[in-house]
């Protein structure tokens, strides 16, 4: 099975650093897409079929924290899994996120395998076992 | 808080993102007077407010030559192959981060917010900013980072 992910970060260059470690944790991808906020994220997610959400918090125009509550306030889009990836690891922060509706939260800076984990914990599979 | 205190907190922090995510291995610290002066040969700062308990500004300088290795290192690409808008957004995302590391720290429980990385040199408002200047040594390059605080920040 094949699942599309969207990636929201106003940074075009962690979108594409997250981008890439989805590429080499051998995630079946079917589509990329992305999103510098969260109402270009929002746009995505009516348009466009979403298995998984990874999201920035800290983003000019709706940051992470109004998109998590516009996702988990929609019927239409409240049972897709949301994982945070911020640079705010503060324990408070984590709290609130998760009390919010999120299922996941990995901090910048990331280790790859930590970011993989949480992804193929979400989306209900395990990593390929290489030789 | 006064920005001095954040002194032991920066190369910390640095030390982590820097082995994380550019695979650079910080060499050494130190403090500095003064932000440097923009060099002939091409150099980059950014910056980015943060508010919380603490607030103020954050910011990064750094010659194009090692933020051009840093963003190989990041995204990895060749030097080579890098324009210079991905170059910065690399040194922006990087003052993010680092921002984001030592004020998770500082903060620890407490909520805060930091603003998008903006490009350009540190304009000090008459002087009466309280300002950490430190100095560290990778194995990329050189790296200047700087913290301000705001006012008298004396929170109960």
């Amino acid at each position: 099975m094949a699942f599309n992910i969207l990636i929201v970060d106003d940074s075009p260059a962690m979108r594409r650093v997250v981008r890439r470690v989805v590429e080499i944790s051998g995630v079946n991808v079917g589509n990329f897409l992305e999103a510098g906020d969260g109402q270009e994220a929002l746009d995505r997610l009516r348009t466009e079929w979403i298995d998984l959400i990874m999201t920035d918090i800290n983003m000019p125009g709706m940051d992470g924290e109004e998109l998590l509550l516009e996702v988990r306030n929609d019927p239409d889009l409240a049972a897709i899994p949301v994982l945070i990836v911020s640079t705010d690891r503060s324990e408070g922060r984590v709290r609130q996120m998760m009390s919010l509706g999120a299922d996941g939260y990995v901090s910048k800076p990331f280790m790859p395998a930590a970011l993989s984990q949480e992804m193929y914990r979400l989306l209900g599979g395990a990593p390929n076992e290489s030789c | 808080m006064k920005a001095a205190e954040f002194t032991s907190l920066i190369p910390t922090c640095c030390a982590e993102v820097l082995d994380a995510m550019y695979f650079t291995t910080l060499l050494g610290s130190h403090t500095l007077a003064a932000i440097p002066k923009a060099s002939h040969g091409g150099s980059l700062s950014y910056s980015l407010r943060f508010e919380g308990h603490i607030s103020g500004r954050f910011g990064l300088y750094l010659e194009e030559g090692t933020a051009r290795t840093l963003a190989a290192n990041f995204l990895a690409e060749d030097e080579g192959t890098l324009s210079c808008p991905q170059i910065g957004e690399v040194a922006g995302e990087l003052a993010n981060m680092l921002c984001g590391s030592v004020m998770s720290q500082v903060e620890g429980d407490r909520k805060f917010i930091l603003s998008h990385p903006q490009a350009g040199p540190f304009a000090p408002s008459d002087g009466l900013d309280d300002l950490l200047v430190s100095g560290l040594d990778t194995d990329c390059g050189p790296l200047t980072i700087w913290i301000s605080v705001e006012g008298d920040q004396c929170h109960p």
